[in-house]
């Protein structure tokens, strides 16, 4: 993974942390990609805690490390923790997470897998449990976070490891 | 090639359902954004719609999606959607084409491989902001290719065809 970043970002900072990235290098894309960030958050049925676990479950595949060591305060205050966070791992399946979450996970990962070789048991669990509008939105957040994430990635100028922190949705 | 293919008529799993915007309607504020999102790609400065085209198509064939290969969003040069499977030899595309294609073959197959080496050619045709440009690109055109997939979009017939 390249540590040295593969472009700069522009000077002048406005203390957003998408706008002050390198991002903001293509201001034609900026507010329609913060306004989709929101409604992905905000905007859906899903709840954030629902939405923070298919994101870190992407981040982990992905390997991105800054995506991987946040967390939204919105998932925390929507009942994420760090003990349930610890679960979104291999062996998910038999962790106590709820039947629930573990479908956001089954889902994510057929999407970051083998997206054409979805099966009909798992679309039938997929149906039984989410409404057609949850299940586009937990669709798009998944794509979202995917693209994202290997945007970061691509542009380099990833850390080997970063602690822990907590953001709030940029404006 | 040989491409993925859940029949020419039918629904989604998903949703009652037969495109992309069909199934986007279930969330509408978010599709109406996301729109606006993706048509803003096809005018930006930064790079032209045709590279960003060529891309598109190349991660429709890497992913074998028939519903995205259908699709065309941006006018190409004769002979180049034909010749897209064997671009490296071919002659139809040009150096800052086949920057980007190169960069959007290893970002399809593993992103943390992407070289310096890789970034810098296309830097050197469309500098940071055509990187930046492109990336951004190619992870809407990545997303869009597997959810096709995922939500099992049929083929469509073809206007015309």
């Amino acid at each position: 993974m390249a540590s040295k970043p593969r472009v700069t970002a522009p000077e002048q900072k406005t203390g957003n942390v998408v706008r002050d990235s390198s991002l903001a290098l293509v201001p034609e894309t900026l507010d329609p990609y913060l306004a989709v960030n929101a409604l992905i958050w905000l905007g859906g049925p899903l709840n954030a805690a629902e939405i923070e676990i298919a994101r870190l479950r992407n981040a982990r595949t992905v390997n991105c490390v800054f995506c991987r060591n946040v967390r939204y305060d919105i998932a925390i205050e929507a009942g994420l923790d760090e003990s349930k966070v610890a679960m979104i791992e291999d062996g998910f399946i038999d962790s106590a997470l709820s039947d629930r979450e573990k479908l956001i996970l089954e889902f994510t990962d057929q999407y970051l897998g083998n997206p054409a070789a979805i099966g009909t048991d798992l679309q039938q669990r997929l149906l039984a449990e989410f409404t057609t509008a949850e299940l586009v939105h937990l669709s798009m957040a998944i794509s979202h976070f995917h693209g994202f994430s290997r945007c970061a990635v691509s542009l380099g100028g990833m850390p080997d490891d970063m602690p822990r922190m907590e953001v709030s949705l940029p404006d | 090639m040989e491409y993925c293919s859940f029949g020419v008529s039918g629904m989604s799993w998903l949703a009652d359902a037969a495109d992309r915007q069909q199934v986007l309607a279930a969330m509408p504020e978010l599709a109406a954004s996301y729109t606006q999102l993706y048509a803003q790609l096809w005018t930006l400065p930064q790079l032209p719609a045709s590279s960003l085209e060529l891309c598109r198509l190349r991660l429709a064939q890497l992913h074998n999606s028939a519903v995205e290969w259908q699709k065309s969003e941006a006018e190409l040069a004769p002979g180049q959607r034909l010749a897209l499977v064997d671009w490296p030899s071919s002659e139809l595309f040009d150096s800052a084409e086949r920057a980007c294609l190169d960069f959007c073959e290893v970002y399809a197959m593993d992103t943390q491989a992407i070289t310096d080496a890789q970034a810098e050619a296309v830097k050197q045709h469309h500098g940071d902001a055509g990187l930046v440009a492109l990336v951004e690109a190619l992870g809407l055109f990545d997303g869009m290719t597997r959810l096709s997939l995922l939500w099992q979009l049929p083929v469509l017939p073809v206007e015309g065809q």
